[in-house]
């Protein structure tokens, strides 16, 4: 009889759970077939992991960021900001980081219901996420040539592509596909802390082949991924302050190895556009409801599988992350200063807006040649690197007298003699005293060695320091010891050596950088952050390289909050 | 398939279990020198640590080496049974895996021991898909457990498993039922080893939560089967084991339990460990 009971009892718990979980709901029934592959074998796996264990535990941490952000994006579409932007934002910036786990996470136990709405698109992730470790275990191995590791990454590329289904697309993707789609940009609107910390990510996970690939020796590349490592945990100072302004991408953060491995590169630079893609379908609840949200996520995943939707040539991808401006993308992985480059973008701009407005400089006579592979498809993203006119719309001549601002000038404000709608000609009030003024200044800035050092190991100012010594700009010619010296060929070569300075100093000078807990803590201590400040003062000179004349009639206000006159 | 093998007597089972133990502990660790693999906590298996398994299977191309599933069962009375059943499991298609399993067993039966293989296992498992909101992961196993060694039972049975697996935030639950055909087991057929866990039908529920930043599975189950045995009742049981992933190459896991009923109520521990890892030759490289 007892037995009986417990029989019955029994039965009747397994039949009301099978009867609760195998009922499909019938409104949303959603039958899929997504599944996971095994990663290609070979000695090479784990590598960075045994190699460079501060920098891999940092992306079993990413895979937690990633995955909670979706799981609470869907689950409380109604949560107060602060739920992402502080509860979420410190555990992962004070605990998770700071100890990050040691093994790679199981994201579907995080995102569980992101991971039941869009299993393909989780799998899509997981796919990609395994080429980018991978990546790494090949580049840190020590026991390959070259040649073998080119070999290499080219079998994990190839061997990732045999998944249609899931693999990204090995061309490049115009932004449109990003951020122009009726849902865009809702993410980093609302959530600029958390989205900077996303972009974070990913300027880290790219940014760390960058010393692989550069560093001569182990030592070297043991140095170079600490300081990066060292560099993304300055980012969370004064969160989101040093945070990319837009998403960084691989041929900016890391040219070298976007010019060897561009299908690699390309494919995550993919992969980091559809993780923000997802961020804004799952943000952006007015345009998108949860009913629509597998739809168009799947939509969106579609297309970057695609090799024939959204594309943009390979000349503009390859340009498109310098003529952004690095420092809005975080800045370089190696060969960095103390100080973070300044942000030409407002926090929010979307990389379209700051294409377009850059179509407000008139470089020389009206219409100057659009730049080399900058269009965008229909939008008018025409645009110069560093030449980001301040708030968006300054395509928009209507908008001329918006602030002008220029990398390094930032904190400048209403100087005197920096009106640049009265430089273009003898009758505007901006007189050539004043751009002798200026250029005064300039010469006593680049006097000091450190602010010179700075200058000269940022490409993009230093190009624009040759624009503005460029003869064709009258009043433009002054002597700027040493300049010419720096500015040789030599100086200018990749930074492969500078990665010595500041930071990478340090860290090289630490006996097994990677393993060690002090650096792993408290790598700030590590790095010099609290001596960026000086770096902010440090001057831009926003000239390209041999622009055609500049229209500065056109630019009314050289705004430069923060100088005072 | 997790094998029981009753001891008549008592005499020095602890020696012996200490014995299976140790030795599944050395291969574990031995096994995990060079291999490769990936995280596998999050995948459950039978009778790893618990009976009633996940829908989801072995990843395509993934090669799983069950190297020490360990049962050792004390029934009332101090009367020990235990088994051992390496596996090796392999996606050989998307969704789809197929396994072997060489159960082992070491019997002692009043003065006279016992110890040789109990039948071959073959087992081929489909993941129908991957749960999302509307469905839940569904898998279907087939097995056969073949007439192979001495202490195998006299003829081959095949059985069928319906698996359903359900997540929710607070944790997973599984589903399994499974069916065995074939002629019932009576008299000395049903004396031998294999035979013994061979059930009629079972059908069971278990639940797991993970700790993902831990790589740490615990879980649940409560189960009934029909031995295939004639005039045997329906046992049921109840088990809670962990998972755990100690390095990316080699999870462990560890598990307890109490059959609820019967002449002989007594409880059980599991121990195994699983790898997991790829064969170069088997993959497509895709140039």
């Amino acid at each position: 009889m007892k037995h009986s009971m417990r029989i019955g009892l029994a039965g009747a718990m397994l039949f009301s759970a099978a009867g609760t979980i195998v009922a499909p709901r019938a409104a949303s029934a959603q039958w899929s077939r997504t599944y996971e592959q095994f990663y290609l074998p070979g000695k090479f796996n784990f590598t960075f992991r045994r190699e460079y264990a501060a920098a891999d535990r940092l992306f079993n941490a990413f895979d937690y960021g990633h995955a909670i952000l979706y799981e609470r994006l869907y689950n409380n579409p109604g949560a107060p900001v602060s739920e992402l932007e502080t509860d979420e934002y410190d555990f992962i910036t004070k605990k998770l980081l700071v100890s990050p786990p040691k093994l790679p996470l199981e994201e579907a136990a995080i995102e569980i219901n992101y991971a039941k709405l869009a299993p393909e698109a989780k799998m899509m992730f997981d796919w990609a996420h395994l080429l980018h470790r991978q990546i790494y275990d090949v580049l840190a191995s020590e026991q390959m040539s070259q040649a073998d590791k080119d070999a290499k990454v080219a079998e994990l590329v190839a061997y990732y592509k045999t998944r249609r289904d899931l693999a990204f697309s090995s061309l490049p993707k115009n932004m449109d596909l990003m951020e122009s789609q009726p849902y865009s940009l809702a993410f980093r609107q609302r959530y600029p802390k958390f989205n900077g910390l996303i972009w974070g990510y990913h300027w880290l996970q790219v940014g760390l082949y960058e010393p692989l690939m550069v560093g001569r020796n182990q030592e070297q590349r043991q140095a170079g991924v600490l300081a990066a490592v060292s560099r993304f945990r300055q980012m969370l100072d004064n969160a989101p302050e040093h945070m990319p302004r837009v998403m960084p991408m691989t041929a900016a953060i890391a040219p070298t190895f976007a010019a060897r491995y561009q299908e690699a590169s390309i494919i995550f630079d993919n992969l980091h556009s559809m993780h923000d893609v997802v961020s804004d379908i799952l943000t952006n609840n007015t345009v998108v409801s949860r009913s629509q949200k597998r739809a168009a996520i799947l939509a969106a995943a579609s297309r970057y599988r695609d090799n024939t939707s959204f594309l943009m040539p390979l000349d503009e991808w390859k340009s498109m992350g310098t003529m952004m401006g690095i420092e809005n993308m975080g800045g370089p992985a190696v060969g960095f200063l103390a100080g973070f480059p300044t942000p030409t973008l407002a926090r929010g701009a979307s990389m379209a807006e700051a294409m377009k407005g850059m179509a407000g400089m008139q470089h020389g006579a009206a219409g100057a040649a659009p730049m080399a592979g900058m269009q965008h498809g229909a939008a008018n993203s025409t645009g110069m690197a560093g030449m980001q006119h301040g708030a968006r719309g300054m395509g928009d001549s209507a908008k001329a007298g918006a602030a002008h601002q220029m990398p390094g000038m930032a904190g400048m404000t209403a100087m005197p003699g920096m009106t640049h709608g009265a430089m273009g000609a003898a009758s505007d009030s901006m007189s050539a005293m004043h751009m002798s003024s200026m250029m005064q200044m300039h010469e006593r800035m680049m006097r000091d060695p450190v602010i010179r050092e700075r200058v000269m190991a940022d490409t993009a100012m230093r190009r624009m320091m040759q624009g503005m010594m460029d003869p064709s700009m009258p009043g433009m010619q002054h002597d700027m010891p040493g300049m010419q010296h720096d500015m040789t060929p030599a100086a200018a070569r990749p930074s492969t050596t500078r990665a010595r300075t500041t930071t990478s100093r340090k860290a090289a000078s630490a006996k097994t950088p990677a393993r060690s807990s002090t650096a792993r803590k408290s790598p700030a201590k590590t790095t010099p952050a609290k001596k960026a400040a000086p770096a902010k003062k440090a001057p831009a000179k926003p000239a390209p390289a041999k622009p055609a004349p500049m229209d500065h009639s056109k630019m009314p206000g050289m705004n430069m909050p923060g100088m005072k006159p | 398939m997790q094998f029981i093998y009753r001891f008549s007597a008592v005499c020095a089972p602890r020696i012996a279990s200490r014995r299976i133990l140790a030795l599944a502990l050395f291969v574990s660790v031995a096994g995990t020198v060079r291999l490769d693999a990936q995280t596998d906590y999050y995948n459950t298996d039978r009778g790893r640590p618990i009976q009633i398994e996940d829908a989801y299977v072995a990843e395509r191309y993934g090669v799983e080496l069950k190297l020490a599933p360990l049962r050792l069962e004390r029934a009332r009375g101090g009367v020990y049974n235990w088994g051992l059943e390496p596996e090796i499991a392999y996606g050989i298609l998307p969704r789809t895996q197929i396994e072997v399993g060489l159960p082992l067993a070491y019997r002692e039966v009043g003065t006279e021991r016992q110890s040789g293989i109990a039948g071959l296992e073959l087992s081929v498992m489909h993941n129908l898909n991957a749960e999302t909101e509307g469905w839940p992961a569904l898998g279907i196993r087939a097995d056969l457990l073949a007439p192979v060694g001495n202490l195998a039972p006299s003829r081959a049975y095949p059985s069928i498993t319906g698996i359903a697996t359900r997540t929710y935030a607070w944790g997973r639950v599984h589903l399994n039922g499974k069916y065995t055909a074939g002629s019932s087991l009576t008299g000395t057929s049903a004396s031998s080893a294999g035979a013994e866990e061979l059930s009629r039908w079972l059908v069971g529920g278990a639940v797991d939560r993970t700790f993902p930043l831990r790589s740490t599975l615990i879980t649940a189950e409560l189960y009934g089967r029909k031995p295939l045995i004639t005039g045997e009742d329906v046992e049921y049981n109840t088990g809670a084991g962990i998972r755990h992933q100690f390095t990316p190459t080699l999870a462990l896991d560890a598990g307890l339990g109490r059959r609820l009923n019967g002449d002989a109520p007594g409880w059980y521990v599991t121990f195994g460990s699983s790898f997991a890892f790829g064969v170069s030759s088997l993959f497509p490289t895709g140039r």
